[in-house]
């Protein structure tokens, strides 16, 4: 099957489970294992929760944009925020660096999200803004499947 | 959402349902927290059998608590995480605190050690 959809809503944390709920039903009809569903919400969510309180700052007026399309079982998605940018890529993607330690940000995100996706891309531009690409093929639905 | 406990032994068990995000972390990092300051928490067990989802933000939550548990020499035991959170807590390094077993089972390993002590 086929389908697009894009959602924007400004940075305030509430939205982090708006963002999950929205992208969980859009994937509904590709009939996604738990664990498949378990594993985008995730990569969502730390996408998401990235650009709030890093871009920017839970600013509660800038706005997150989810673009996600659909073709057959592949699910290629884009979040992108118009905020801080990140100051270096690679250091940013390694396990537990965090510019955040006092709010216990655990910098597990980009490492959760790589792990959970099977192709994932950053680009950010310091004072413009981040887009995180990715791409989850899920798997057609078996009897064994359904039963985990 | 969480319910907190603290029982004999100074065992603190924290019971987490619905959704643990940063929102949802933010929410109930104090609480965890100020109990364990209370003074008589020397370990935490989290029961995640009713928990529906987790992000790095748990991971935050948990090690944070884990930091807070230091000067008491505590431990910290995670219960049935799903498969999903499983590997989260894997990739950092916290699979080794996790246990599929009852509330009581993790009581009696803990209390175990507090006994020897």
């Amino acid at each position: 099957m086929k389908n697009e959809m894009t959602l924007s809503f400004v940075a305030i944390e509430e939205n982090e489970a708006l963002a999950r709920m929205a992208m969980t039903c859009f994937i509904t009809p590709l009939d996604p294992t738990i664990e498949e569903i378990s594993e985008f919400k995730t990569i969502v969510s730390e996408a998401v929760t990235n650009a709030i309180i890093h871009g920017y700052e839970c600013d509660g007026k800038s706005q997150v944009t989810l673009h996600a399309v659909i073709d057959d079982n592949k699910v290629s998605m884009t979040i992108s925020d118009e905020g801080a940018g990140i100051f270096d890529i690679e250091q940013a993607m390694e396990p537990m660096f965090t510019t955040r330690p006092f709010m216990e940000r655990s910098g597990m995100g980009f490492t959760i999200m790589e792990s959970f996706s099977d192709r994932l891309s950053v680009e950010s531009v310091i004072g413009r803004g981040t887009v995180v690409k990715f791409e989850k093929t899920f798997s057609p639905v078996t009897e064994t499947s359904r039963m985990r | 959402m969480a319910d907190i406990e603290i029982i004999d032994n100074g065992i603190l068990i924290a019971t987490l349902r619905g959704e643990l995000d940063n929102h949802e972390a933010n929410r109930i990092r104090t609480h965890i927290s100020s109990s364990i300051f209370s003074g008589q928490v020397r370990s935490v067990i989290w029961n995640l059998e009713g928990l529906g989802f987790m992000d790095s933000a748990g991971i935050g939550l948990i090690l944070g608590r884990m930091r807070d548990l230091v000067p008491v020499d505590g431990e910290t035991l995670i219960l049935n995480p799903s498969s999903t959170m499983e590997k989260i807590f894997n990739f950092s390094g916290l699979g080794s605190n996790i246990r599929r077993c009852t509330v009581d089972q993790a009581i009696g390993e803990i209390g175990g050690v507090l006994h020897e002590k």
